[in-house]
């Protein structure tokens, strides 16, 4: 055995010497498999991500949150159902000018310029001997007051945390 | 042989970069992700009341019959007449509206009714339909409007 070749039959490092012909490489029993690199495919991924961006894309609208106000209703079968204490606070709205509204709280002299003074209204008379959270508050308003008005009435007296707040049937002028 | 030194560029192969490109398109679909609510199908777009210092609570009830009222179109036969409608069904007769109230109780009695109306339109219009849920015995009412977030 030349001092290039090992026992098994490897050849060794270093450069055959003369005209040595490199030793046979020896057979394997088992097949060497050829490594393949693991990738990830993102191509799916992406094209799902671009189906969801394009469809929020084209299917948002941006609109501000609703919620709901709650109250009672008159009822208009019989004898009203909810007996009212005999001093309700009676709100009255009538219009004023083209888009305008004019508040009234009978029995009171103050007659609130706007829906903030009307909550600072309600919440003085709230304070009021004989007056509380629980005394009804009675929305009157006339027909031809818009809605929006009749809503900010409302939301007025639910600010004052009044839990009775219902709507009248008849009209609002005083 | 001496050669002088020349500026020539060494070609490179042009290519594109898409992270950038991914990292925003991921940031935009989990923003959308997250903030879209999709909106009910029974909501009628309208302009609905904006309160001072809105009190309105975005509470899912059960048993919940929205009536729409909506602006009528000027250009319609009946000019600016008000439009009713139950949920995403088109616009009827405040007798159709009725009828179908009164059928909807029978079958629930703890049906809970909401009215959607725009803030242009006259009380009258909405006291209409009041006076129609109030006939069918139901005697809570609520009334749709803007909620103070997002002012």
């Amino acid at each position: 055995m030349t001092p290039r070749e090992s026992n098994t039959g490897w050849r060794t490092v270093g450069r055959p010497a003369g005209n040595e012909l490199p030793a046979p490489r020896p057979r394997t029993r088992f097949r060497k498999h050829r490594s393949v690199p693991i990738a990830v495919n993102i191509a799916p991924m992406i094209d799902v991500t671009f189906l969801l961006l394009i469809f929020f894309l084209v299917t948002t609208t941006f609109g501000r949150p609703e919620g709901i106000l709650a109250s009672k209703l008159p009822s208009d079968t019989g004898a009203p159902t909810v007996a009212l204490p005999l001093a309700p606070i009676v709100v009255r709205l009538s219009p004023a000018g083209s888009d305008g509204c004019r508040i009234d709280i009978d029995n009171y002299s103050t007659v609130p310029e706007d829906f903030e003074q009307l909550a600072v209204c309600l919440m003085e008379i709230q304070k009021l001997p004989g007056f509380d959270s629980e005394t009804p508050v009675v929305i009157k308003a006339n027909d031809d007051v818009q809605w929006d008005h009749v809503v900010n009435a409302w939301n007025a007296a639910v600010r004052c945390e009044f839990t009775n707040v219902a709507f009248s049937d008849s009209g609002g002028s005083p | 042989m001496y050669q002088p030194h020349t500026n020539r560029r060494i070609p490179r192969a042009i290519g594109f970069n898409a992270t950038p490109m991914i990292d925003v398109i991921f940031l935009l679909t989990v923003f959308f992700m997250l903030v879209s609510t999709f909106a009910r199908k029974e909501n009628a777009p309208m302009k609905l009341p904006d309160p001072l210092a809105s009190r309105a609570k975005d509470i899912d009830l059960p048993d919940r019959i929205v009536i729409n009222c909506r602006l009528g179109d000027p250009s319609a036969s009946v000019a600016g007449a008000t439009l009713y409608s139950i949920g995403p069904n088109a616009p009827e007769s405040l007798d159709v509206i009725d009828r179908r109230l009164a059928g909807m109780k029978q079958q629930s009695p703890d049906i809970k009714v909401i009215i959607r109306a725009d803030r242009r339109l006259d009380y009258r219009d909405v006291r209409d339909v009041m006076r129609v849920v109030a006939a069918n015995d139901i005697k809570m009412l609520n009334v749709a409007a803007h909620t103070g977030e997002g002012e």
